[in-house]
């Protein structure tokens, strides 16, 4: 039979199914078993089948369809990782880097919660990359150069990758089904299974091979659209026709430096470190889709009570992401340092505190606005509040078009203690420092939303940052994205190639104040008031530290940016003090031993802003372009470091084969 | 307007200014080196206010009552400024050596968030170290009042006219007829040419924290001594000032922040002459007190719009 030939490995191939399914199975094992991956799906089952009885059927169907997502995503990813490996490297290292990096967070999280437990992780992988590269040097093992030789595959070839693939997935959940069968049968035994659920298991070992067969051959079609291919598949070889054939693909490549060309090699397949590889991070993303997605209704399984608590906090650090993408557009993008970004943010949140509360009707002395129809115009305020603040991103703009550097760092600093100031001080409109109270939750759909139920807030801060990191890819690639990104590197250079600078520059501040406006209105609409506290210039630093830590001018470092500074400032050194009340804590020794050898009345409280000082400290200088820079930095700070430039700082001298691609802006 | 509340807005604004400007200079001179916005250097001042009460304290002087006189009060001064620029300077140099060296060929941007990190550990501790309440400082130097006709000033101003005036005067002497002052010249200018022409840059940029940091310290005596109180938060609030000073003068000129401070201070002063207008008529709402920050940055935004540069900045050509 075809199909059994095709799933009977060959000796090469046998060692990479058993270096990825080992791999892989260990800590998908770990997340079914020992964490609650069996408890959802069997408690999403009975509640399906009307045998628990208290659920609601909605979450449930939510919960399978994680559930369907996620293991889907593990199986074709297995298959795509067999598919893709070129096996230069050796099986211990990726199984080390695995139990590193999957196993270790899977682990302390489980223990810890998820931000302490992610804290600990960062501080082990610091550890493991130290001494890693210790025992690299201590060996003298340089990694290999990424396939020099990479070659356009032929047919037979293709064909051989997508049965990789189609076995990766087939035996990967074969051998997961055969351990899950197992693990029930004790679980039955012991009498922790209903009987009812047998069923479940007999299919489930059945249907998960036939599955596996079928994602695999999603997950050979992902990875050979990945390789070196022809771009003519039917002509046999003769694609002559210049341009886009293979040929020139791979000469392409022989022609980029050794930077570049790993570069690219990262994309390609076959791949030395497929993990890492872009056709992997496309299943990374389904799974963190889906789990940011279908986060409220799998929280209560992963971390037990308290949901809205940790719900709400999720929220506010969405905010923070989209202040941070915003002040990115200014200062990554344009490289236009702004130090009063608040301002923005407080203009956008007083916007909707003033329009949505009873402030305004007040002042000018109306009728107030019937509540519920107030509560649905949030949304047309949403984008009010936001076109209000680009207003002033361009009136402040305006002024400092002549201004360079750090000039234009002082005045925008100033914008930003003025504008709390004129809140502060202007309290027949805006209550001074008692702040706006009452504040209307909006409404959708004719639902009211309270302040108490953190999860459409989530949903809504979900949409919104969709939103924004979608315009800001867009703007990014678009016409005024690389006008922007001209202006940085060379102001006279964009100037005398077209770039209108005026015009230009005021976009930046413009779209940039925008983000903060919508991050604004949706800060008031959660709290349900605005306070004039909440808009210093401590904060304007903290969204610059967020843009600056994460990777000036990255979009994806900007976000993990800003989520690791609000993390560590608002989860981390906040809960210090409680982690130092458990008397088993090393904090706890620590305290004490303050208290008695020095100051007394000590609390962690008191040296929160030093520790977060410290950690950007420490950061800066152990990773001053950021956490994710930019392919441009990376490539930037790879080469020389001087600031002339010279056809060094090119990889290809103009004109040679590669060029374009070498030139290319991103 | 009253003619003479006027004229004494100016002279209290006048001494204001100064202690900014001797602060402004810290960050002008270490903007002129390395371009780097030293955020900690505010924080620096307000350390050096805590020095300046702890060297008091060894003294015996806890407050204004158990001031010495004559000879002694010459002396406790003396060993106080010198000892609070000293300890300042180091704590200056220290912050450059640990948080800002290792940046130096970094992103324009790695040292800016160093130095608010910085700024952030030297607010903790000057809060561990004296509380979060507001700090007396023994006012030891004599408060007599002097008129020149309906104008009053207190021999404290006098103080900090002659220290600030002094220092001022000497810090220009240095940079401009000295060799190290020359160094510093040049490696501003071009830190490579000068450190082909045999400059130990890393030594100069050190000097140079050294310098400002040892102003800041002056500037904490006589802050203390003229208003008789500090806070941990005193390094943001006067940091803030004393930068937009040295940018208001040209950023990189001494000169231009000395100016800058004193006229930092008397808009300041003049600012709160601005009547209320809750109750109508001409003014501001809750008088001009509250916003005198505002009303500096607008007064800053306005210079900078019609002098890109500050002041006195030179308007350098755009390199291409």
């Amino acid at each position: 039979m075809a199909i059994a030939n095709a799933l009977v490995p060959a000796r090469d191939t046998r060692a990479l199914l058993i270096k990825w399914i080992v791999g892989l199975l260990v800590p998908i094992a770990v997340f079914t078993f020992i964490w609650s991956g069996e408890a959802i799906i069997n408690n999403a089952l009975l509640g399906l089948l009307g045998l628990l009885g208290v659920s609601e059927i909605s979450i449930l169907i939510q919960v399978a369809i994680f559930i369907l997502i996620f293991y889907a995503t593990v199986i074709a990813l297995a298959g795509y990782l067999v598919a893709a490996d070129s096996g230069l490297r050796g099986t211990i290292e990726l199984w080390i880097d695995i139990a590193v990096f999957v196993l270790v967070p899977l682990f302390l999280v489980l223990s810890q919660g998820l931000i302490i437990g992610l804290a600990l992780c960062a501080i082990i992988w610091v550890v493991y990359f130290f001494a890693r590269r210790r025992v690299y040097k201590a060996l003298n093992y340089t990694p290999p150069t990424p396939l020099l030789n990479l070659k356009v595959l032929d047919a037979e070839q293709r064909v051989e990758v997508k049965n990789r693939a189609i076995m990766g997935s087939f035996w990967f959940s074969a051998a997961l089904a055969a351990v899950w069968l197992i693990v029930d049968l004790i679980f039955y035994a012991v009498g922790q299974l209903p009987t009812t659920l047998l069923v479940w298991v007999a299919i489930r070992t059945l249907i998960l091979p036939v599955a596996g067969y079928f994602l695999g051959m999603l997950a050979g079609a992902v990875a050979l659209r990945r390789t070196v291919a022809a771009k003519n598949g039917g002509n046999g070889g003769n694609s002559a026709d210049g341009g886009g054939g293979p040929a020139s693909r791979q000469s392409q490549l022989q022609v980029l430096s050794t930077t570049r060309f790993r570069e690219e090699a990262k994309d390609l397949v076959p791949n030395d470190l497929p993990l890492r590889s872009s056709g992997a991070q496309r299943f990374y993303l389904i799974l963190l889709v889906a789990f940011v997605l279908f986060y409220p209704v799998i929280d209560p399984f992963l971390f037990g009570f308290g949901t809205n608590g940790r719900l709400a906090g999720y929220g506010d650090a969405g905010y923070y992401v989209i202040l941070a993408l915003g002040l990115n557009i200014v200062v990554g993008f344009a490289g236009l340092l702004d130090l009063g970004y608040v301002a923005f943010f407080a203009i956008g949140a007083y916007t909707w505190g003033i329009f949505g509360s009873t402030q305004l009707t007040n002042v000018l002395n109306l009728a107030p606005i019937n509540p519920h129809l107030l509560s649905a115009l949030f949304w047309p305020m949403l984008i009010v509040a936001a076109l209000v603040a680009a207003l002033f991103g361009v009136l402040l703009g305006a002024p400092t078009l002549r201004l360079r550097g750090d000039y234009l760092a002082i005045v925008t600093l100033g914008f930003g203690e003025i504008v709390p100031i004129v809140f502060l001080e202007l309290d027949a409109y805006t209550n001074g420092t008692n702040g706006i109270v009452g504040v209307h939750s909006p409404s959708f759909f004719g639902i009211d939303w309270s302040v108490v139920t953190p999860v459409p807030y989530y949903y809504l801060i979900l949409a919104l940052i969709a939103f924004t990191i979608f315009t800001n890819v867009r703007l990014r690639d678009s016409r005024l994205g690389r006008a922007w990104i001209a202006i940085r590197e060379d102001e006279i250079a964009a100037a005398s190639s077209g770039v209108n600078l005026v015009t230009t520059k005021l976009y930046a501040f413009g779209t940039g104040a925008f983000f903060s406006g919508i991050a604004g209105a949706f800060h008031t609409a959660k709290l349900g008031g605005v306070s004039p506290d909440s808009f210093s210039f401590g904060d304007s630093v903290i969204f610059l530290a967020m843009v600056v830590i994460g990777g000036i001018g990255s979009i994806p470092g900007v976000i993990v940016g800003a989520l690791v500074v609000y993390s560590i400032n608002q989860f981390l050194l906040a809960q210090l003090d409680t982690i130092a009340a458990d008397p088993s804590s090393v904090l706890f020794a620590i305290k004490n031993f303050i208290i008695t050898h020095g100051i007394q009345g000590f609390t962690f409280g008191n040296i929160r802003n030093l520790v977060f000082g410290v950690i950007l400290v420490v950061i800066m200088i152990y990773r001053p372009e950021g956490l994710i820079p930019s392919a441009r930095r990376r490539r930037e700070l790879r080469h020389t470091e001087d600031e002339g430039v010279e056809l060094g700082a090119l990889d290809v001298v103009p004109g040679a084969p590669g060029f374009e691609s070498e030139v290319r802006v991103e | 307007m009253n003619l003479t509340l006027l004229i004494q807005e100016l002279v209290i604004g006048l001494t204001t200014g100064l202690i900014y400007a001797l602060i402004a200079l810290g960050y002008t001179m270490v903007y002129g080196i390395i371009e780097l916005i030293n955020f900690a250097h505010g924080d620096i001042f307000m350390i050096g206010t805590f020095i300046c009460i702890s060297i008091f304290g060894a003294f015996g002087i806890t407050n204004s009552s158990s001031a010495p006189t004559g000879f002694n009060l010459v002396g406790v001064l003396v060993v106080t400024l010198l000892g609070s620029m000293v300890l300042c300077a180091v704590l200056g140099v220290v912050i450059e050596r640990v948080a800002y060296r290792p940046l130096r060929n970094a992103p324009r941007l790695a040292p800016l968030i160093s130095a608010i990190g910085v700024s952030l550990i030297l607010e903790d501790i000057g809060k561990l170290w004296k509380g979060i309440t507001i700090v007396p400082f023994p006012q030891i130097f004599p408060q007599n009042t002097y008129y020149i006709g309906p104008v009053s000033f207190s021999s404290v101003d006098i103080l900090v006219f002659v220290v600030a005036i002094v220092l001022m005067v000497a810090l220009q002497w240095m940079v401009t007829s000295t060799r190290i002052g020359r160094a510093m010249r040049a490696v501003a200018q071009d830190r490579e040419a000068a450190a082909l022409m045999g400059v130990n840059v890393n030594r100069i940029i050190a000097i140079t924290f050294l310098i400002g940091a040892g102003l800041a310290g002056a500037a904490a005596l006589i802050w203390g001594l003229k208003y008789g109180n500090t806070n941990f938060t005193l390094g943001f609030t006067l940091g803030l000032f004393a930068f937009t000073a040295a940018v208001l003068g040209g950023i990189g000129n001494l000169v231009g922040a000395m100016l800058g401070g004193v006229l930092i201070g008397v808009v300041e002063a003049l600012a709160t002459l601005i009547p209320d207008s809750t109750n109508g008529g001409f003014g501001l709402p809750h008088g001009g007190a509250p916003w005198h920050v505002a009303i500096i940055f607008i007064v800053l935004i306005l210079i900078l719009v019609f002098r890109p540069s500050g002041l006195l900045g030179q308007q350098t050509p755009e390199k291409v």
